[in-house]
């Protein structure tokens, strides 16, 4: 359960450490992959609070999810359709389902054990 | 569990990078060319500003200058000054010429000594040079001053008291300005006075020094007998 937060404070730390900067018009791509992979995160989470995680499907989508994202965005940006807006409307849309979802399984976790102690 | 591991770490770097570039920006100078062109405006503003000001510190001085000069008893030092160097009481340098009076040597080898100059060629050279707008003239550096009398006492020319018994001597000659003194070489060049000094075995030879001559102050008080100032409470009115 903390080896994944511990992945992600690492990843951060490196992140800053590294002196890696990305220029002004590939932010954009670099915003929408991040929102991805977020999506991708809790995603996994809920999958595996709900007992339906699948290592395969997990990173499968984590790193589909990010080449769509960006290629929409490509897309967009030469189409001159601000397309990348689809993908932070979806992702977005997403990822507050999944929070929602997992703020309800834990809810009802919380509760269910609540209910446990209290027979006891 | 390890490969979640991994993607949040791709993520958590993912992440920091993008804070890196939305949070540093480079700092660009975005102006475009009419705000740089208000920008030297300021400036420009800034700087006449202070121009001003410092005209208006400049100003000052000079008025406390000329305050400091215009006073009274300046007025009075400047014109006694002015007065001083119009009698002759104070060394003056200035762009001039210089005649030297020499014996003749070819006429030293037949015998003939000369031993003096009369008096009455140097007045006629005097008389020459204040004629062609000399200002201050020395002769044998005795300061010639407008009380100043040349005269034949026992034999000697005196001038003023100061006895010429030696040649060669020295007749320095201050002029206006550098090209006055100039017209006053050219004019010597051909004066007639050379001539005359030429009947007494005397050779007149005219030097034009580069640069100022310095001709020495009259040294002995001026004495004024017959006259005497007028009486403050009946004259004045004028």
């Amino acid at each position: 359960m903390w080896l994944p937060i511990l992945g992600l404070i690492i990843g951060v730390i490196l992140g800053l450490l590294t002196e890696i900067k990305v220029s002004e018009e590939y932010a954009n791509y670099l915003s929408i992959a991040v929102l991805a992979g977020l999506d991708t995160l809790f995603g996994g989470i809920r999958a595996h609070l709900q007992n339906i995680y699948d290592e395969k499907v997990f990173v499968s989508g984590f790193f589909f999810n990010i080449i769509l994202a960006a290629s929409l965005a490509f897309l967009g940006v030469h189409l001159g359709v601000d397309l990348y807006l689809a993908a932070v409307f979806a992702f977005g849309v997403r990822l507050f389902q999944n929070i929602a979802v997992i703020r309800r399984i834990i809810l009802t976790n919380l509760t269910i054990k609540r209910e446990k102690t209290e027979k006891n | 569990m390890l490969s979640f591991t991994l993607i949040t770490i791709v993520i958590g770097f993912m992440l920091a990078i993008q804070f890196r570039t939305i949070k540093e920006p480079e700092v660009r100078d975005t102006r475009d060319t009419w705000q740089i062109r208000e920008d030297i405006l300021k400036e420009n503003e800034l700087q006449s500003k202070l121009l001003r000001e410092v005209r208006s510190y400049e100003e000052k001085i000079a008025q406390y200058e000329t305050e400091l000069n215009q006073g009274k008893e300046a007025i009075l030092r400047n014109t006694l000054e002015e007065l001083r160097v119009e009698a002759g009481l104070t060394e003056v340098k200035g762009y001039g010429i210089i005649l030297r009076i020499e014996p003749v040597i070819e006429d030293l080898l037949i015998g003939n000594t000369v031993s003096n100059v009369s008096p009455d060629l140097l007045k006629r050279l005097v008389n020459e040079l204040n004629m062609y707008e000399a200002l201050h003239i020395s002769i044998d550096n005795q300061r010639v001053i407008n009380t100043t009398v040349i005269r034949d006492i026992n034999g000697e020319t005196k001038i003023d008291g100061h006895s010429i018994n030696k040649l060669p001597f020295e007749i320095k000659v201050i002029a206006d300005n550098s090209h006055s003194a100039e017209k006053l070489y050219n004019r010597m060049q051909v004066s007639k006075s050379a001539d005359e000094f030429f009947v007494d075995n005397l050779r007149v030879k005219v030097i034009q020094p580069e640069g100022q001559i310095t001709i020495p102050a009259y040294d002995d008080s001026i004495r004024i007998r017959d006259m005497k100032p007028v009486d403050p409470e009946k004259g004045g009115n004028s």
